[in-house]
């Protein structure tokens, strides 16, 4: 994966210049990328949030050693420089700078504009690193991102400034003029001393957050009808509601609900492209069955000795697991009713895949969850956490996207879209009436892998 | 009451456990001894069908415990933290393996109070997740959770490790108590010699997945099995 990385910004590196006189036809292209160039970092400093570490995670093993705590923060901050994407930059725009920007200004010139990169992109580093600790998988880190992204955009549409306008100045000035380089490199040992002394605070295990907050006894009195199903769904909510990353995915399915707003808003989709629907359709209905399906057992990894060892059949527990995914989905649906101001077919089509998703999708997520899943911590964070993550997280997506169009696409072809949305529930209905027959096959497998799953999640 | 038959399992056609017959009946008290990787806890599992057996089966009241359930509800068992629930209060987690058995909020009281002193008071009550007990107490949970729903088979892996001394006394107290009230079959496995030879009359020794001795009822176990794992 980084070799991958590393060869393919090479290449780009070299064909940059030329990407950009002949591929885009802009003559200077010196100028042209520095406008660029700050549009770049925001890209950068979304790459370093998904794929980069909080380097402290690891510090434990080195408190008990004769070692003072100073030699160790520094240590772990700069081993955490040991990063793919800390080279990028060089990769990327040192031909440049030696073809480009050295005929223009000079070895000199070309040197100070491509460190003045550099350093700025060691500022995202470490930037990241505070932002990851700091706001990792709370709401609001999301929220400051999305805040952050919309304000620039309508900064520029209604031209109160434009970001490209102080980025091609700041880097045309980078390249003259050595101070630049000065005040970034200032601006990155800060940041790096910053990193240093909030890591040095935050040394002590048992001061870090995250640890032992206890809460009331709370009960879901409402789930006490349902017998011992009941009783096991409601120690799965616990397990959603007390523990980071389920907390995180559920969070996330309720912001979900609003992504009908980017779609629903605009006659171009509603009007001109149906079929399109379905897909933003099956995601607001189902996407807390995706999302939190696709680790449905990983999730109880930690204790799943315990449910193969306590009265339960494997049946209740697949039946247990049924409920509170579609439970959810029927939520999701009721919560989106509100759509219905955009069009009533707007609900019609929510209605139907949610049939969809209840008879037919859940079957594919229950089944495709067995397939090799692995142990998670579940007290670590959510976004971007690849933990746990196997070939069938990648591709359940797939199906469970694609399945409606199977359906669908026929009466399109035959000119009567509206019967292939009405098609869709049908089948979903199908698959709910066929139910018992369905969980049977799905316990049955659970059976077979039961074994290979367990030894699984035995594995640390 | 448990008969591994012709028991075998490899791993990648290395042999970890290759038991010709073994039978336990009802009311032993059944030790189990051997250095580490002899296959204690292999067996253990695969008695609860947790591990699927390459070879022979495990039949627990004459029925094949694969593809079967009916045993769940009489073998109480506590290998290692994964039959704990880390999220759980320890009063949430024994209410929930309760309502499991059925127990009434009358029932898990009285349960709870024969416990009352090996939880030495710093595990009822106190609002703290399973995940952040000590390991001395997180293996008490286990211990008093593999005797809910008056299993006939109770199934202990390392009891007395991480326990402190008085609460190791306490326990085997404990164990002694509850088979003088009712029948309960005992399977135990250990590295505490001491504590093995004193609970259970009978002891085998576990050795590369075998059955290197079977010791019933004698009176010099204690000198016999120092005397193997000497060598």
């Amino acid at each position: 994966m980084a070799i991958m990385m590393v060869g393919y910004t090479l290449a780009l590196g070299f064909g940059l210049n030329y990407l950009i006189t002949e591929g885009l036809n802009q003559p200077d292209s010196f100028t042209f990328l520095n406008m660029l160039l700050l549009y770049y970092f925001v890209m950068e400093f979304v790459m370093r949030y998904m794929i980069q570490n909080v380097p402290v995670l690891d510090i434990q093993p080195y408190l008990h050693l004769p070692l003072k705590r100073s030699r160790i923060m520094h240590f772990l901050l700069v081993k955490s420089l040991a990063h793919v994407m800390n080279i990028t930059v060089l990769l990327l725009f040192t031909p440049f700078a030696i073809t480009v920007v050295a005929g223009k200004f000079g070895a000199s010139g070309a040197f100070s504009w491509l460190f003045t990169i550099w350093l700025m992109s060691l500022c995202l580093h470490y930037t990241v690193i505070l932002f990851k600790k700091r706001l990792d998988d709370s709401i609001w880190g999301l929220l400051i991102f999305v805040l952050f992204f919309s304000g620039l955009a309508a900064a520029d549409y209604y031209q109160w400034f434009r970001l490209s306008d102080v980025s091609a100045a700041l880097f045309a000035a980078a390249a003259d003029h050595s101070f630049v380089l000065l005040i970034t490199a200032i601006v990155a040992g800060a940041l790096y001393l910053f990193n240093y002394q909030f890591f040095l605070q935050g040394v002590y295990y048992d001061e870090q957050p995250g640890q032992a907050v206890s809460r009331k006894a709370q009960d879901f009195a409402f789930l006490k009808g349902l017998g011992i199903m009941g009783d096991w769904i409601s120690v799965e909510l616990k397990l959603i509601f007390r523990n980071k990353r389920p907390r995180t995915v559920f969070y996330m399915s309720g912001l979900f609900l609003l992504y009908g707003l980017f779609f629903y808003t605009q006659k171009s989709y509603t009007e001109g492209m149906p079929s399109f629907l379905l897909f933003v359709g099956v995601f607001i209905t189902g996407i807390f069955m995706i999302n939190y399906g696709q680790f449905l057992f990983s999730w109880q990894a930690s204790h799943f000795d315990f449910i193969l060892t306590r009265p339960i059949s494997i049946r209740q527990y697949i039946e247990s697991k049924y409920w509170l995914l579609n439970s959810v989905t029927i939520l999701c649906f009721l919560f989106s009713i509100p759509y219905a101001y955009f069009g009533w077919n707007i609900v019609f089509n929510h209605a139907m895949l949610t049939l969809f998703n209840m008879g037919v999708n859940i079957f594919i997520v229950l089944n495709m969850a067995m397939w090799g899943p692995k142990k998670l911590n579940l007290t670590k964070g959510g976004s971007m956490n690849y933990e746990g993550v196997g070939a069938a997280q990648w591709v359940m997506g797939i199906p469970l996207l694609a399945s409606p169009y199977v359906i669908y696409l026929p009466f399109v072809i035959a000119g009567k879209p509206e019967w292939g949305v009405g098609a869709i529930g049908l089948v979903g209905l199908i698959g709910i009436v066929l139910r018992p027959y369905l969980l049977t096959l799905t316990t049955r497998r659970l059976e077979r892998l039961k074994y290979s799953i367990a030894e699984g999640f035995r594995k640390d | 009451m448990i008969s591994v038959q012709a028991l075998k399992k490899s791993y990648k056609n290395v042999p970890v456990l290759d038991v010709d017959q073994l039978f336990i009946g009802q009311n032993e008290s059944f030790g189990l001894v051997g250095n580490n990787g002899a296959g204690k806890t292999t067996l253990f599992r695969t008695i609860l069908d947790l591990i699927r057996p390459s070879e022979g089966k495990v039949e627990i009241n004459g029925k094949n415990v694969q593809g079967n359930d009916e045993w769940k509800s009489y073998v109480g068992s506590f290998l290692d933290e994964g039959f704990l629930i880390p999220y759980l209060t320890p009063d949430e987690y024994f209410k929930f393996v309760g309502e499991l058995h059925r127990y009434s909020d009358a029932d898990l009281k009285n349960f709870l109070e024969k416990f009352e002193e090996l939880f030495n008071g710093e595990i009822i009550g106190k609002n703290k997740y399973i995940s952040d007990l000590s390991k001395g107490n997180l293996k008490k949970v286990g211990i008093a959770a593999a005797f809910m729903g008056n299993p006939q088979i109770i199934m202990l892996d390392e009891p007395f490790e991480n326990l402190d001394p008085t609460s190791q006394i306490r326990l085997k107290n404990l164990i002694q108590q509850e088979r003088k009230q009712r029948n309960i079959t005992y399977l135990i496995s250990s590295h505490d010699l001491n504590h093995v030879t004193e609970i259970c009359e009978r002891i085998v020794i576990l050795e590369k997945g075998k059955v290197l001795k079977d010791i019933k009822g004698s009176h010099n176990t204690l000198a016999e099995l120092e005397e193997y794992f000497k060598a």
